[in-house]
């Protein structure tokens, strides 16, 4: 794979190839890339032998077109990731997904459709684009310092056949010429090469640019750089998700069993977590209060104190969603944010609850949220519903119409008996399993805070305290970010320069004027890879720049000397 | 901060302006085609001097070429016109390229009429954009209309650079009308007041993201015009050769297949780096915003794609077998899921890039 902008068209190649002297175009712009091209495509065949074999893979997998071919399979294999559901970010509808298509999807699953990016069939498809990747860069990076040791070719005998060529008379001397040329040549950092012994006439050739195919490396390599960037995250790195509520008694530990949710890297032990501590002191979220964006957030600061590591000093933080904590080498993110209504339940038997328990939002535009209390030595249970601004509709329905917490209410509905939390299996703590229970009346019970449901029948009862608010944090290490960042830099400085610097070269030669008085000067030059464009005015400049040097004081009748100098395609004049 | 209603107005109504003047632009570009000036045969293809420098051999020795004039004459036609007063005898010295508004000038009062318009027009729709920005204090581009809008505008400012740059006004009819379709679907269909950012965009990588996405967007917008440009004339140019159509002299203003070829790939050239940097970006504010870089959001996934295939578009132009139609295919097979993301997944696949504000 690889020279992303070698030789432009076929068509073109063809007619320079027709047109110029075999030596001015050696080697340039003939990477790899092209050699692969030619040598497979399938053309020829592997040899019987093993190594012959391996030979031919290796260069069918290194060839421009099976790159194509992978580049596309990746292309292809994305996007059943961003269609299905997926594990990495949402295993939530994952599920949903099973309980809905459920003939369907143990099929998809079987085929890592739910996990398309760490599946092995995508990995297959990255890793051997690598491997195609490294079997077209090595070599050409022995070809660019090869090419970098080597002098630019000859100047050909005929400049006028070059892509650009301009010629003119001056009344300096072949030699003359040639030498006030080179030294402008010199003077824009060109690779000269003037006649050795044994060359004939009076010529400079001279070559730059060399930068364009170091920029091309450079990106692909830097690709590379990028993978292993994000291998080193996957195996050093780790995620863990908390939720904590407001309060100097809610806070938590960073530590394995303290988190609500531990996505460790391959190689990442408990021990290798941040020993900081963090309380949430205050939360608060603004919104848009009027006009069409109604209801719309407008900010969200979570203020914490937070100790680096046991026994440091507390510091304070105000994270917002674009502005994360960083304590060492981790960083603490705001990813989500709810209300946590506070509630006493009283059983027969005294006090069995108290505590801010965390809603879990239904409607995010409206804040609307539902949550469970359970009080098991009450024998108590409710499933409920926290209104932030609760409305009473015209039909009867009650409404959240605002996601602030301006005229907040829970609805209730009660059950008692077993709660089945003695058994062995592990429950959410936002689901009530009613089974063994009976439900306690009949509708939804609707409190304002302060306010206390007394419970028909002597079960206790249950008072809704007030509200507080939790947040949702992430706390995420990941070694590969800086490297991950650095290659992905340099990959863009190498696509700038591969792009934007253009291998050319210029020739200047000098024949002997008419009677041998003065000289006709030709410049040629030609470039295989002007991507972005421009040689042309390059080339124009130039030739300006280095008439402005050589053709002083010009004595010569130009129109005798040369009566029709430039008929590029008529090839049997000039210069001869 | 409050939105400045007054602003709002200002920019809705350039917007409209803009909208109007694009359309007289258009007007006027093919007007050009109808009745424009003749090309003289060495003008006959502008953008051909310019873009094409090896089919230049050729096309110089038809020029009006002297000795002392670059064989590859950066405008043949133009460069006789600006050299020296005995344009048949040889010059003394190359000359140094010449100017482009001459060029402009040259081809007849269509093209000043059309070029005037689309700068016109162009300046318009920046004030539109800008005018949008201070009205909501932030970068205009935080929903749906605003990207278009401000896309459009790109995709209208790079076309006024090749214009003058490779005197591409046989470009004008195809890139404007485009142009002119896009933005008065914005205008009607998803038009949307000017209002706050959610806290998530509340960040300088807005800009900076953003920016760059709009940026390589407005201009692969003008790569995929100049694609389906090429596939269009390329398909009919061969029918004409194989006898199955008639000659339109129409076609002989259309820059070459060639030509178009090039100026695709460059428009390309240009874009990529800036989409590549606009998801570095995006990847960096993600970190911030959603505590990763990378994490296969859907939106991402498809940048990723869009990358990818263009990415296969360079590769194709250097592969034995795909160059030409296949690999403008495959350019437009990249806009297409460019656009796939703006106007599918960001509308109708729930994920963290869910800001478009279309209801």
């Amino acid at each position: 794979m690889t020279d992303v902008h070698a030789p432009t068209s076929k068509v073109e190649s063809k007619t320079e190839a027709a047109d110029l002297e075999g030596e001015a175009t050696r080697a340039f712009g003939t990477g790899p890339a092209e050699l692969a091209e030619s040598g497979s495509g399938g053309t020829t065949g592997p040899s019987g032998t093993g190594a012959g074999w391996g030979r031919w893979a290796w260069r069918q997998l290194t060839s421009m077109r099976t790159a194509l071919i992978l580049l596309f399979l990746l292309a292809l294999g994305s996007v059943p990731g961003s269609i299905l559901p997926q594990e990495g970010a949402d295993p939530a509808s994952v599920t949903q997904y099973f309980t809905s298509h459920p003939t369907l999807a143990p099929w998809l699953n079987r085929l890592g459709l739910f996990n398309v990016f760490a599946a092995p069939w995508f990995a297959a498809i990255y890793l051997l684009l690598f491997a195609s990747l490294i079997g077209c860069v090595v070599p050409r990076t022995f070809k660019l310092v090869g090419s970098a040791r080597t002098p630019p070719p000859r100047a050909p005998r005929n400049l006028a056949r070059l892509p650009q060529s301009v010629s003119y008379p001056s009344a300096l001397t072949p030699g003359a010429a040639v030498d006030a040329a080179a030294s402008v040549l010199g003077g824009q950092r060109f690779r000269l090469r003037r006649p050795a012994a044994g060359d004939s006439g009076q010529w400079v050739a001279a070559e730059k640019g060399y930068l364009r195919e170091v920029g091309n490396l450079l990106f692909h390599l830097s690709l590379l750089g990028v993978l292993v960037s994000i291998a080193l995250g996957g195996l050093f790195g780790y995620k863990a998700d908390q939720l904590v509520v407001q309060g100097p008694a809610n806070g938590f530990s960073d530590t394995a069993a303290a988190l609500n949710e531990f996505h460790p890297g391959r190689l990442v032990t408990e021990s290798d977590l941040a020993p900081f501590s963090l309380t949430l002191d205050n939360f608060t979220a603004s919104y848009v209060d009027s006009g069409q964006n109604i209801g719309q957030p407008a900010a969200f600061n979570a203020n914490v104190t937070y100790h680096a590591s046991p026994g440091s000093p507390a510091k304070n933080y105000d994270i917002q969603v674009n502005h994360p904590l960083s304590v060492d080498s981790v960083k603490v993110y705001l990813i989500g944010h709810g209300y946590a209504p506070v509630f006493t339940v009283t059983g027969p038997d005294g006090a069995a609850y108290n505590e801010a328990t965390p809603f879990i939002p239904a409607n995010s535009n409206t804040m609307l949220s539902d949550g469970v209390v359970k009080a098991p030595s009450a024998s108590l249970g409710f499933i409920g519903v926290f209104l932030p601004t609760a409305y009473l509709t015209t039909d009867g329905t009650l409404e959240s119409i605002f996601p602030a917490a301006n005229n907040p209410m829970v609805s209730l509905i009660g059950y008692s008996g077993n709660l089945g939390m003695n058994s062995d299996v592990p429950q959410s703590v936002y689901q009530l399993d009613t089974s063994q229970m009976t439900k306690i009346s009949g509708s939804p019970h609707l409190m304002a805070p302060g306010q206390t449901w007394k419970l028909p029948g002597k079960l206790g009862s249950i008072t809704y305290v007030g509200t507080e608010q939790w947040v949702s944090l992430e706390i995420t290490h990941d070694p590969g970010q800086i490297p991950a960042l650095v290659c992905g830099m340099l990959a863009l400085a190498g696509l700038l320069l591969s792009f934007f610097v253009r291998r050319r070269r210029v020739f200047v030669r000098a024949e002997p004027g008419p009677g041998g008085v003065g000289s006709i000067v030709t410049v040629g030059g030609l470039t295989r890879t002007d991507a972005s464009g421009g040689f042309e005015d390059e080339f124009a400049t130039l030739a300006a720049d280095i008439a402005d040097v050589s053709a002083v004081d010009s004595a010569v009748d130009v129109s005798a000397a040369d009566p029709n100098q430039p008929e590029p395609n008529n090839q049997s004049e000039t210069g001869a | 901060m409050s939105v400045n209603a007054g602003l709002a107005h200002v920019s809705t109504d350039f917007m409209i302006a803009a909208l109007l003047i694009y359309s007289l632009a258009l007007l006027a570009f093919a007007g050009d085609y109808a009745f424009g000036r003749p090309r003289r045969k060495a003008a006959a293809a502008p953008v051909a001097e310019r873009a094409a420098q090896l089919a230049a051999v050729g096309a110089a020795s038809a020029g009006a070429a002297s000795a002392g004039t670059v064989s590859a004459g950066t405008v043949s036609g133009d460069a006789a016109d600006a050299g020296p007063a005995n344009p048949a005898g040889p010059v003394a010295r190359p000359e140094r390229p010449a100017g482009a508004f001459r060029a402009i000038k040259d081809a007849g009062p269509w093209v000043v009429a059309a070029a005037s318009l689309s700068w016109l027009g162009i300046l318009a729709h920046v004030v539109a954009v800008t005018t949008r920005g201070f009205a909501v204090h932030r970068a205009p581009w935080g929903d749906m209309y605003e990207f278009i809008t401000a896309l459009t505008c790109v995709a209208a400012l790079f076309f006024g650079y090749i214009l003058i740059k490779y005197r591409a006004w046989a470009l004008g009819v195809f890139v404007m009308g485009a142009i002119v379709i896009a933005l008065g679907l914005a205008e009607t269909l998803i038009y949307t007041p000017a209002g706050p950012l959610v806290p998530a965009l509340q960040s300088y990588w807005l800009s900076i993201h953003v920016t760059a996405m709009t940026l390589s967007s407005g201009i692969f917008f003008v790569a995929a015009v100049l694609g389906i440009m090429y596939l269009v004339t390329e398909r009919y140019r061969k029918r004409v050769a194989a006898g199955k159509a008639e000659a339109n002299p129409l076609l002989d203003r259309i820059p070459s297949a060639s030509q178009l070829d090039k100026l695709t790939y460059r428009a390309v050239v240009f874009g990529f780096p800036i989409w590549t940097f606009g998801v570095m970006a995006g990847a960096i504010w993600a970190d911030q915003a959603w505590g990763r870089y990378w994490g296969w959001d859907p939106v991402e996934t498809w940048a990723f794609i869009t990358w990818v295939i263009y990415a296969a578009y360079l590769h194709a132009r250097a592969t034995g077998g795909w160059r030409g139609v296949r690999a403008h295919y495959i350019q437009l097979l990249g806009f297409a899921s460019l656009l796939t993301n703006i106007f599918v997944i960001q509308i109708f696949v729930t994920g963290l890039h869910s800001y478009a504000g279309v209801q």
